[in-house]
């Protein structure tokens, strides 16, 4: 499997090892006296080449959180900070997975225009998008498919093109919102290991947000759950699992049974 | 001139996907109707109930043949369809452009949505003589008038189409920082081009309506005004003829533009499926 190497490289400035602070935000919707605060008084760090899930009801605002985050949607109060500068925007060091990801892919565009999409926004040569988009396909087990248009494709596949584009964006952190709510159980279970991997390998640091308290503990090194109105973080939950992963052997490690206990008991706490 | 715009909806385009076959019996009932229509219209003829002048069938058919082997005919066929396609791709231009830029700024949106209704609803020809008066009876006045008649559709398709951009990729192009020319042309244009395709369709019509009708109250020559000269001189069977090939270019044209339609947008079947 051939990696993009331009993922590994890049300088970053960091305070300590943090790569990504969020830093006592804020977020809602409309103005003044007619906002609804969603996301309030919610901070936490990301060190570099760490994997978060954020875990929290349907409903709760993960996904406003998301576009906090990414720079869709600016905080009311406080502020996002990614390698060392201030999010006030969509940044070149972020790159989101959309919930909606079948409509987030363009269907006029075959998955390997899509893939390379993000990489003609920042000028760079049909050669050189071509074999970026190539390798990101490769990377997420799509490798030979670039003909293909989205629509000729299942859920999952059309899930592994977003991620790629994610991937050839070349980005520092990989914000993924629901990325498998809507495929089915083995499709799932390939994506989380697909997803497990690509960290791996690729050493990108990523956030994903899911309403799955096991999906949550499964994928992360640290688990940051949100509940309450408006939300902000009620626990933070450190797994200790390394990089390696199993859906049968960790799903049954005592560890990940006490975090699944404890975060249930907390979701329901906030009822 | 009063317009029906449409949007292209998933239960017609299917059963465009279904007569890419071809269907024999629908061909056969049309052919009939065809020739049902023809005979009709010689009993008429014959019996006395259309005026003396009408000429029969056969005399039409003659005169089409007669047509084919004039010169003045080609070049009359050429000037009127230089004129009317100039027009048309004139509109097309401006129509999408406009367009696309009216439904995407609000307040653009807005300030012309008046302006827009006005001008698709307005007797074009009503303008000829103010257009004369400007530009004389000249192939410049005539691609005028049919700019003036065959715009607004595009650009009502166009304004429709850019406003169905779907959320999820308005996100996606903002996350991945598209510059605007880039997304102008690589995502707003191809999410619009169903909606455009069948503005261009209607307006390739009326292109070729408001050319003939130009020449026929003009002296522009082209083939509306072989249609007057025709009937100054009392040849209703060459008029008929004219009128004929008027009416067969503008289906001709329409039907091909619909074939290029289905070809080039199979992802927007596919993808309503
Ligand atoms: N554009 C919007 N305008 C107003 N309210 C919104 C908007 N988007 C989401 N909300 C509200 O914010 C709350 C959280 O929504 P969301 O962030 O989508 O939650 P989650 O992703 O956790 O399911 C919901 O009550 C929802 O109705
Ligand atoms: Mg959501």
């Amino acid at each position: 499997m051939t990696i993009p190497q331009s993922i590994h490289t890049g300088t970053l400035t960091t305070t300590g090892n943090v790569l990504l602070k969020v830093d006592n935000i804020a977020l809602g919707y409309g103005e003044g006296a007619a906002e609804k605060r969603i996301v309030d008084a919610l901070s936490f760090d990301v060190g570099l080449g760490e994997f978060i899930s954020i875990v929290g009801p349907s409903g709760v605002g993960k996904t406003t959180l998301l576009r906090g985050l990414s720079g869709l949607l600016k905080p009311k109060v406080g502020q996002v900070v990614v390698g060392g500068h201030v999010v006030s925007g969509p940044h070149p060091d972020i790159a989101v997975v959309f919930q909606d990801y079948s409509r987030s892919l363009m269907p006029w565009m075959s998955t390997r225009e899509n893939v390379a999409f993000p990489l003609q926004g920042r000028g760079a040569g049909k050669a050189e998008r071509n074999k970026e988009a190539e390798a990101a396909l490769e990377a997420v087990g799509l490798g030979g498919q670039g003909d293909k248009y989205p629509w000729e494709m299942s859920g999952g596949m059309q899930q592994r093109v977003a991620i790629a584009r994610a991937l050839a964006y070349n980005a520092k952190v990989l914000l993924m919102d629901e990325p498998f709510a809507s495929v089915d159980a083995q499709t799932r279970f390939d994506l989380e290991d697909l997803v497990i991997d690509l960290r791996e390998k690729l050493g990108v640091t990523i956030i994903l947000v899911t309403h799955d308290v096991d999906e949550a503990i499964y994928l992360a090194d640290k688990v940051i759950v949100i509940a309450e109105k408006p939300a902000t973080v009620v626990d933070v939950i450190e797994t200790g699992f390394g990089t390696h992963r199993d859906q049968v052997a960790t799903k049954a490690d005592p560890r990940f049974q006490d975090a699944r206990a404890r975060i249930l008991t907390r979701l329901r706490h906030n009822d | 001139m009063t317009l029906e715009m449409q949007a292209p909806t998933p239960t017609a385009v299917k059963a465009g996907r279904v007569g890419s076959k071809v269907n024999w019996g629908l061909t056969l009932q049309r052919v009939l109707a065809l020739i049902i229509i023809l005979a009709l219209w010689q009993v008429a003829v014959v019996v006395g109930l259309l005026p003396s002048i009408t000429p029969g069938v056969i005399e039409v058919f003659g005169a089409i043949g007669a047509a084919l082997t004039m010169p003045t005919f080609w070049a009359a066929l050429g000037q009127t369809l230089t004129a009317a396609t100039t027009g048309w791709l004139i509109s097309c231009v401006v129509g999408v452009t406009l367009g696309l830029l009216i439904g995407t700024i609000r307040p653009l949106d807005r300030s012309t949505s008046v302006v827009v209704e006005f001008g698709r609803a307005f007797p074009t020809i009503a303008l000829m003589p103010v257009v004369m008066l400007m530009l004389g009876a000249t192939m410049t006045m005539e691609v005028t008038m049919v700019v003036l008649a065959s715009v607004w559709p595009v650009l009502v398709q166009a304004i429709l189409g850019s406003r169905r951009l779907d959320p999820a990729i308005v996100d996606t192009v903002q996350i991945f920082r598209i510059p605007r020319a880039l997304w102008f042309r690589r995502v707003l244009l191809p999410s619009a081009m169903p909606f455009i395709a069948t503005g261009i369709r209607i307006s390739a019509s009326i292109s070729i309506l408001a050319a003939v009708g130009v020449e026929v109250l003009t002296q522009v020559p082209g083939l509306g005004r072989l249609i007057t000269l025709a009937q100054e001189a009392q040849r209703w069977d060459m008029a008929f003829a004219y009128l004929f090939f008027a009416g067969l270019f503008g289906w001709g044209i329409a039907t091909l533009l619909a074939w290029g339609e289905k070809s080039l947008l199979a992802w927007n079947r596919q993808s309503d499926d």
